[in-house]
């Protein structure tokens, strides 16, 4: 287990002007690089704030998180460095060409060849004749097609998606998942959805539901 | 490297946008002015430097209006390698009809000390260099007073009683830098050619012109600071140039209007920052999801905007190129010889400290891009709207930077307290008239309602918008103002002033000589003051030559002024401060000073202002203040002293007052000259076309600065505009998605650029008013008189133009489909 995330007893709460709402409480979970996991819940449930935390980008209120990449314990900082996200809202640069966008990491990263290595990819996701098309000129499935390449065009260790599907409809979200989880796989990356869907659940290596503030694992 | 192509592509990319494009247009506006400004600045500069170098015609120049006696100067003789004594007097000379105020110049056979004069014999002879002035009998004159006199060498001329024989035509004198920029007609006559007669007035200057090494400068310096407190001492090497501190004071001047100019800048600045922060926040979110470090991201934000930064550099400075070029070519008519060379240094320090000012204006911008987080593409956190922190940073900015430049106090802190003023005012405005609206819209049903609602909703948004186009309106509506009322003053100055001669200097002894020639032409003397000429030597003790600040009256205090007497206050005068003497009072030494005067030195009440006086120290004590108030004649003086003084005080009186001639009189007027060439009388006529020549020059001046002004202004709505458009691409999709028609959205538009409008000219009104009254009286003894006319047509023209600014703004929304309006 050379990459993972170890939760150890996280809990978490927002502050409302009135009240205090608790998330969850006391859960504990290892996420690892070579597997896909889902989570699943009702609106409200803490699913984005679970994710949040795992990806390092938030700090729990309580328990602790800890991170290891290539055997060696990590700051949240370089675990970021490694990760990739994949929104319900694509959230694509609108002024970039399709190409622009998936060149974009590997051009923040200092890669040469990043407009050849963002063409292949392109090439990849069944976009190649799209490549001089800017995000408004291009279908909803089209363009989270681009994010999760985008996502994944660097390599990282982890990929986390929030909703990726969330915006799409039914035939054109199996199309995006498929491509997901294939590209997982075939990279080796450790990917974690949040959805809503648990028939995009149900394709993923292990899938969790988080409701009343407790994390069990489904069929 | 693909980094640094990233970075100016985004740069460039948003350039491409419409704030971008007024973010940089902006930027290159304030660049162009300040580097022109400061090029030009350094070119007179440096002008001035070189012109010390070689025009002062000897070692180091003392210039005094008190001569030595000739014990001092025998004792200046000794500490001196060699010495020239030159006397100037101001006089009125005349050929046949013709007369002309004139700089008489009396040299002595030592003249010049270094360098050469150029002679000719006709104005436009080939000119000669000769070693010596005029032999005894002699007169030269220079070309432009020849054609004015309509004279030619060989003619004599007549000045108080003695004939002098033009010999030559002056074209060059080696200490004419001593003159500064002064423009005055010249006449050099050798000194003993007035044997016994005596040319004298109370402007009168001795210059010595000294050969001396380093030690002996020294010595003389300090031997000419006791023997002679108020004289100024120029040298050739490590002195200053007698005309560098008037341009250090008129670059004071255009700093403080450059000031108000970068304010303006900053407003549009502010504006389209407000978008720009929007789309690097994003941009930084989305580079935080490839796993890019957030420093990483923030360097790569600031090298995009030094991208920007530098695109400006190279657009303003080839627009300064030219425009410098065509402002030197101007100005040679006032320095010949100026020419337009580069100056790396001072450029690249305007440009450091515009780069600077600029951070500190993005300095909030920076703080909340750090902040800029991943997890704002997840979920919509609430957000400060960082309102109060840049209005902070941007005032502090610029108050800093007008401190830094003005060296008028006053007017500084005048402006910004009108500033301030306005803005407080808007604030409170725009809050009530905002929550007033939204309350009584709670319960109605309407657009207008509804418009106040949403405005209540950016309530902090609108403040920005509101005081941004406001502050703009004031300062386009002030600088206006003054100008059209500054023109109009100096353009009336022959109908207010009483009388059209006006006696600027005469003596006792011509009193009844004008009083007689003005019975035999059937003139009449309307007004005459007294005075006598006193210099301003030391406060509380400290000398003035020890006072270095770059200050108007500082400089007019060098020189002797015109010190009048009075037991009461004079009818066009009020007192302002202080206690008036008593009429009849014993304590004569006491004095009262006009409150300018009193601000701009920082005199108090209690203070000892010492004078030299026809050569002796007098000591007064200050105790009240007067200001001028028209109605009851023009002439007014600085300082005024118990009429108990005058008996006390061992100087010629004189007089200034104002004369009416009848038309056949002004050809008797060169006879009164040729008795008494020092009478100075100005005629009306000559007076207004001097202000023509300088409301000329101002008028050149203010016209480039309001055309700055009015392209600032432009780009504040342009940037107000665009702003916030994509927050009403949002509402009107909103409002087209529930049904509302074309008309009705443009409707709510008009509503809300119209209650921002009024509320921004009422601010503006508001400010330009409290800046007339604080300024006006203070600054130009101007009296602050609105045309209610104007101001409600300046109130239309700018609520009209944002108006309609806002509805083609709209409108142009409104031609993209619903679903791309839905979208944004």
């Amino acid at each position: 287990m050379r990459d993972s995330i170890e939760l150890n007893s996280i809990s978490h709460h927002f502050d409302t002007a009135s009240e205090r709402i608790e998330l969850f409480h006391s859960l504990s979970y290892t996420i690892r690089a070579d597997k896909t996991l889902a989570i699943i819940g009702p609106s409200g449930a803490g699913k984005s704030s679970l994710l949040s935390i795992a990806a390092g980008l938030e700090m729990p209120a309580g328990g602790d998180v800890c991170f290891t990449i290539d055997g060696v314990p990590v700051d949240a900082l370089t675990m970021r460095a490694n990760s990739g996200f994949i929104f319900q809202q694509f959230h694509l640069m609108p002024e970039l060409y399709a190409i622009g966008n998936l060149a974009l990491p590997l051009r923040l990263k200092g890669y040469r060849d990043a407009f050849d290595i963002a063409a292949l990819w392109l090439e990849k996701v069944g976009l190649k004749d799209r490549a001089r098309h800017r995000p408004h000129q291009l279908s909803g499935g089209e363009q989270q097609r681009i994010a999760v390449a985008r996502a994944f065009v660097t390599a990282p260790r982890f990929i986390f998606a929030d909703e990726p599907t969330g915006n799409l409809d039914m035939h054109t979200s199996e199309a995006v998942a498929g491509l997901m989880f294939d590209c997982a796989r075939e990279t080796g990356c450790g990917l974690v959805i949040v959805t809503h869907s648990r028939q995009l659940a149900m394709r993923a290596d292990a899938s969790l539901l988080l409701e009343s503030g407790q994390l069990k694992a489904t069929a | 490297m693909n980094r640094v192509k990233l970075i100016l592509e985004n740069g460039l990319r948003d350039l491409k946008g419409g704030d971008g494009r007024i973010s940089l247009a902006t930027q290159t506006a304030l660049l162009f002015f300040l580097m022109t400004l400061t090029l030009t600045s350094a070119s007179i500069q440096s002008y001035l430097a070189d012109n010390l170098d070689q025009m002062l015609g000897s070692d180091l120049v003392i210039e005094s209006h008190s001569p030595l006696t000739k014990g001092e100067e025998a004792a200046f003789k000794s500490l001196a390698a060699g010495l020239s004594v030159t006397q100037l007097a101001d006089i009125t000379l005349t050929h046949k009809d013709e007369w002309a105020r004139v700089q008489l110049k009396l040299v002595d056979d030592a003249y010049p000390l270094q360098g050469n004069l150029q002679i000719g014999n006709t104005p436009a002879a080939t000119q000669r260099a000769v070693s010596r002035g005029p032999g005894v009998g002699e007169i030269w004159i220079d070309s432009r007073l020849a054609i004015k006199l309509g004279t030619r060498v060989g003619d004599i001329l007549t000045i108080g009683g003695t004939d002098l024989r033009l010999s030559a035509i002056l074209f060059h004198e080696p200490d004419r830098i001593m003159e500064g920029h002064s423009t005055a007609l010249r006449a050099m006559v050798h000194s003993e050619s007035f044997k016994g007669a005596s040319i004298k007035s109370s402007k009168d200057r001795t210059r010595y012109l000294v050969a001396a090494d380093e030690n002996q400068q020294q010595a003389i310096e300090t031997w000419s600071r006791k023997t002679l407190p108020g004289a100024s001492v120029i040298k050739k090497f490590g002195g200053q140039h007698p005309l560098a501190s008037f341009w250090q004071r008129t670059e004071n001047f255009l700093g403080l209007a450059s000031v108000i100019l970068f304010f303006m800048g900053a407003v549009a600045l502010d504006m389209t920052n407000r978008r720009w922060l929007a789309k690097m926040r994003y941009r930084l979110a989305i580079y935080a999801s490839f796993g890019t470090r957030t420093r990483t991201a923030m360097l790569m934000a600031l090298g995009e905007w030094l991208a920007g930064f530098i695109l400006s550099i190279a657009i303003a400075s080839t627009l300064t190129i030219f425009a410098y070029g065509l402002i030197v070519a101007e100005l040679q008519g006032y320095f010949p010889g100026l020419s337009a060379a580069w100056h790396v240094a001072p450029a690249v320090k305007t440009i450091g400290l515009f780069f600077l000012l600029l951070l500190a204006l993005q300095v909030p911008s920076f703080i909340q891009l750090s902040r800029a987080s991943l997890l704002s593409l997840i979920r919509n956190p609430a957000e400060s709207s960082y309102v109060w922190q840049r209005l902070f940073w941007s005032i502090a900015s610029i108050t800093l930077l007008a401190a830094a430049y003005s060296d008028n106090i006053l007017l500084t802190g005048m402006t910004l307290a009108a500033i301030a003023a306005a803005l407080a005012l808007m604030v409170v405005l725009t809050w009530s008239v905002i929550r007033l609206g939204d309350h009584w819209g709670r319960r109605r049903a309407g657009l207008l309602p509804f418009a106040f609602f949403m405005m209540r909703q950016r309530l902090f948004a609108k403040s920005a918008q509101v005081m941004g186009l406001g502050l703009c309106g004031f300062l386009l509506l002030f600088s206006l103002m003054l100008m059209r009322d500054l023109g109009t003053t100096m353009e009336g100055y022959g109908r207010s002033h009483d009388g059209n001669l006006m006696i600027a200097e005469a003596q006792t002894d011509q009193i009844d000589a004008i009083h007689r020639w003005a019975g035999e032409t059937g003139s009449s003397v309307r007004s005459l003051r007294p005075f006598v000429s006193a210099q301003l030597v030391a406060v509380n003790g400290k000398a003035l030559a020890d006072i270095q600040k770059p200050s108007d009256t500082l400089a007019t205090l060098k020189d002797p002024i015109r010190l009048s007497w009075t037991d009461t206050i004079p009818k066009n005068n009020r007192l302002v401060g202080g206690d008036w003497w008593p009429a009849g009072t014993d304590n004569w030494r006491q004095i009262s000073a006009e409150p300018e005067v009193m601000t701009d030195m920082g005199f108090d009440y209690g203070d000892t202002l010492s004078y030299q006086i026809g050569g002796k120290a007098y000591d007064f004590t200050l105790v009240a203040s007067h200001a001028y108030q028209p109605g009851a004649g023009s002439i007014t003086f600085w300082f005024q002293v118990p009429l108990s003084a005058r008996a006390h005080i061992d100087a010629p009186t004189r007089y200034m007052g104002s004369m009416e001639l009848p038309e056949p009189a002004w050809g008797a007027l060169a006879g009164l000259w040729q008795q008494y060439p020092t009478l100075s009388l100005v005629p009306l006529q000559e007076l207004t076309e001097r202000f023509d020549q300088t409301l000329g020059i101002v008028t050149k001046v203010t016209s480039g600065y309001a055309a700055m002004v009015l392209l600032l202004a432009l780009f504040v709505l342009a940037a107000s505009v665009s702003g916030f458009s994509a927050d009403d691409r949002q509402k009107n999709g909103l409002l087209i998605s529930m049904g509302l028609r074309d008309t009705d959205c443009l409707r709510l538009n008009f509503y809300d650029w119209g209650v921002t409008a009024l509320i921004a000219a009422a601010g503006a009104i508001a400010g330009t008013w409290s800046a007339g009254l604080l300024i006006y009286q203070a600054q130009f003894n101007l009296t602050y008189n609105p045309n209610i006319l104007w101001v409600a047509a300046m109130v239309f023209a700018m609520v009209a133009t944002v108006c309609l600014v806002g509805y083609l703004a709209c409108r142009q929304s409104l031609k993209v489909s619903v679903r791309t309006l839905m979208a944004t």
